[in-house]
């Protein structure tokens, strides 16, 4: 059974303006977003600046309002956004993208990483540091950082605390929004082995989401691709970068840097043709507003945005 | 786990807190450190002897010992009611500064929980709050309360404070509001609801200490401000009776041009005190800004 299942997902945002403040047209920042992730699965989320992934994970998280649509959290309905649905939201937890500014200046690391379980579990003072320790050497940090403030970590010690902290409840979901984005390359893979590694101790299920297709192959089971709100092309790892079917999808995946420095003549004729082909059929992939169609099932796990057959 | 212990205290002691930081700026800085000493000396004494001193004994008419000089009996001399101007200065110290205080704290919860409030939420509640304070703001000062003091027959420093807070808390709203309002975007307010926390808890566990700084610094200028304010009403005349005296109605007796020529021991003590704890507040109050931000920092 999916762990999460999402239909028909819509976020817009009003935009004011005109006399007296009236809204005068929506942004579109989620339009009709349909997935499930099954349990333990990763599931990955890409797309350029200002696609959507962000607004659709916070939008699960209910850091959003949203327009339409629903959200299954294990068969559970969770739309609605407040207390209701407080206790399920234990369950699902989220990585912020900066980990400079998602961790209290003010605070030391043991309350931060203490602050779930005391909004959600009686502990007793000593509990409740025994389990900070026990998050801690999960992470790979100091016992001793407890007394420390976020600035004193670099930039991947503070991720690591951000996960400790999004992991203290031992929640089902987590929702990791960019979360390697802010570091530098080497400390990138350090951070993405260990989430995959408490991947695997804790059962967890991931909604990853990051503009970098090559961390994307890394971690992810299945795929998503979205522009400007919608859904472009859907499926299996191997369906998105061995068999990319939608223009936009096959230029992302041309645009991955390749390391070899002798292929590099030829890595930029094959970027030049994609280029022109994405120029010439523009048209027949995206409608006239510039949009996505609606998906087509290709196969039983691959679904892309084409128009219908005609 | 002696050693650990011992690693653990270390990483203790090398986070100052908010406080030391404060502490040291004003220890670095000469005029501040003298000018704390100097308002503990001053609030000290004057609270200290004002419990041995009758208020009622000092402001007792006596017409055998009018406008006598500063002599043995009299530090201070007395003023045109025969009355000790020392003791005078010594309670009006007291009664200016428990109003500037009461009008601080005061004026500050009220001022920090509609700040916060306001920013946090933002939206049609910020909007609605904001024309709230917009109401008091446009609301006369200085002649509702000539009105009060014309209305209520007896009053004295708490209801005085209480009168001075309802015009004065807009300020620090305001400013808590627009710090609020920049704070609540930050991440960590976002990943505090994703955490369950509330909205109560968020408000002042999470987006207070971050601007603690920033209170403690218009507190502390605010202070200064309070006491010339409660000063400047009274030697207006609409401030404390004279039966209650504070720094500001020892001042007024100078209206007269006969005591401001040639009976400088009534007004120029007081004058003098004004000056110098509104100085003082202010230079406290500077070093702990400079403190708040570290760029500024001299130590």
């Amino acid at each position: 059974m999916a762990i999460l299942d999402v239909s028909g997902l819509k976020v817009h945002f009003p935009i004011k303006g005109g006399i007296f403040n009236r809204t005068i047209g929506h942004i579109k920042a989620v339009d009709d977003v349909s997935f499930s992730i099954e349990q333990g699965k990763t599931y990955g989320l890409v797309g350029e600046s200002g696609s959507g992934k962000s607004t659709t994970g916070r939008a699960i998280v209910g850091l959003e309002n949203i327009t339409a649509g629903k959200i299954l959290f294990e068969g559970e309905d969770i739309t609605s956004r407040e207390s209701k649905t407080k206790d399920m939201r234990k369950d699902i937890q989220m990585i912020f993208q900066d980990p400079y500014s998602s961790l209290n200046p003010r605070k030391r690391v043991r309350d931060i990483i203490a602050e779930p379980l005391r909004n959600y579990e009686k502990l007793t003072k000593n509990e409740e540091k025994q389990r900070v320790y026990e998050l801690l050497e999960l992470v790979g940090l100091n016992p001793e950082s407890i007394w420390k403030f976020p600035h004193q970590f670099s930039g991947g010690q503070r991720q690591r605390i951000g996960v400790a902290r999004a992991i203290a409840l031992k929640p089902k979901l987590i929702i990791a929004d960019e979360p390697v984005s802010a570091l530098d390359v080497s400390v990138q893979a350090q951070v993405l082995n260990f989430m995959q590694d408490i991947q695997k101790e804790l059962d967890l299920t991931y909604l990853f989401i990051s503009h970098d297709l090559g961390v994307v192959e890394h971690m992810c089971d299945e795929i998503a691709i979205m522009y400007r709100g919608r859904y472009v092309e859907q499926g299996t790892r191997e369906d998105i970068f061995e068999n990319p079917q939608h223009i936009y999808t096959k230029r992302l995946i041309a645009a991955i840097p390749d390391i070899n420095p002798r292929n590099r003549d030829a890595q930029y004729a094959f970027r030049q043709e994609v280029k022109r082909e994405y120029e010439n059929s523009f048209d027949d992939y995206f409608d006239a507003e510039g949009l996505a169609y609606n998906l087509q099932n290709i196969s039983a796990t691959h679904r892309v945005a084409l128009p219908e057959r005609g | 786990m002696e050693i650990k212990n011992v690693q653990m205290e270390a990483a203790k002691a090398e986070n100052p807190t908010a406080l030391r930081i404060l502490w040291r700026e004003i220890f670095r800085d000469k005029l501040a450190f003298i000018s704390l000493i100097f308002l503990v000396l001053v609030t000290a004494t004057v609270y200290g002897i004002s419990i041995i001193l009758d208020q009622d004994e000092i402001v007792k008419v006596d017409l055998f010992a009018i406008h006598q000089p500063p002599n043995d009996e009299f530090i201070l001399g007395t003023d045109y009611g025969g009355r000790d101007v020392f003791g005078q200065l010594i309670i009006g110290t007291r009664n200016s500064l428990t109003i500037g205080f009461l009008v601080t704290l005061m004026s500050g919860i009220i001022g920090i929980v509609f700040g916060l409030v306001s920013g946090y939420f933002g939206g049609h509640i910020d909007n609605a709050m904001m024309r709230i304070l917009d109401f008091f703001n446009v609301l006369p000062f200085l002649m509702i309360v000539i009105v009060f003091v014309s209305l209520v027959p007896k009053y004295n420093t708490v209801t005085f404070s209480l009168i001075m807070t309802v015009f004065l808390w807009m300020g620090i709203a305001r400013l808590i509001r627009s710090k609020a309002l920049q704070e609540k975007e930050l991440d960590y307010v976002q990943a505090s609801r994703t955490l369950g926390s509330s909205h109560f808890k968020i408000i002042f566990k999470e987006v207070m200490p971050n601007i603690t700084s920033l209170i403690v610094v218009t507190m502390t200028l605010n202070l200064a401000a309070n006491i010339g304010i409660e000063s400047g009403l009274s030697f207006l005349g609409f401030g404390l009776p004279e039966s209650t005296p504070s720094l500001g109605t020892l001042l007024s007796y100078a209206t007269n041009p006969q005591t401001l020529e040639s009976r400088w021991w009534i007004w120029i003590p007081a004058a003098i005190l004004i000056l110098m704890l509104m100085l003082a507040v202010r230079n406290v109050g500077e070093a702990l800004r400079r403190a708040a931000d570290s760029r500024q920092r001299r130590g």
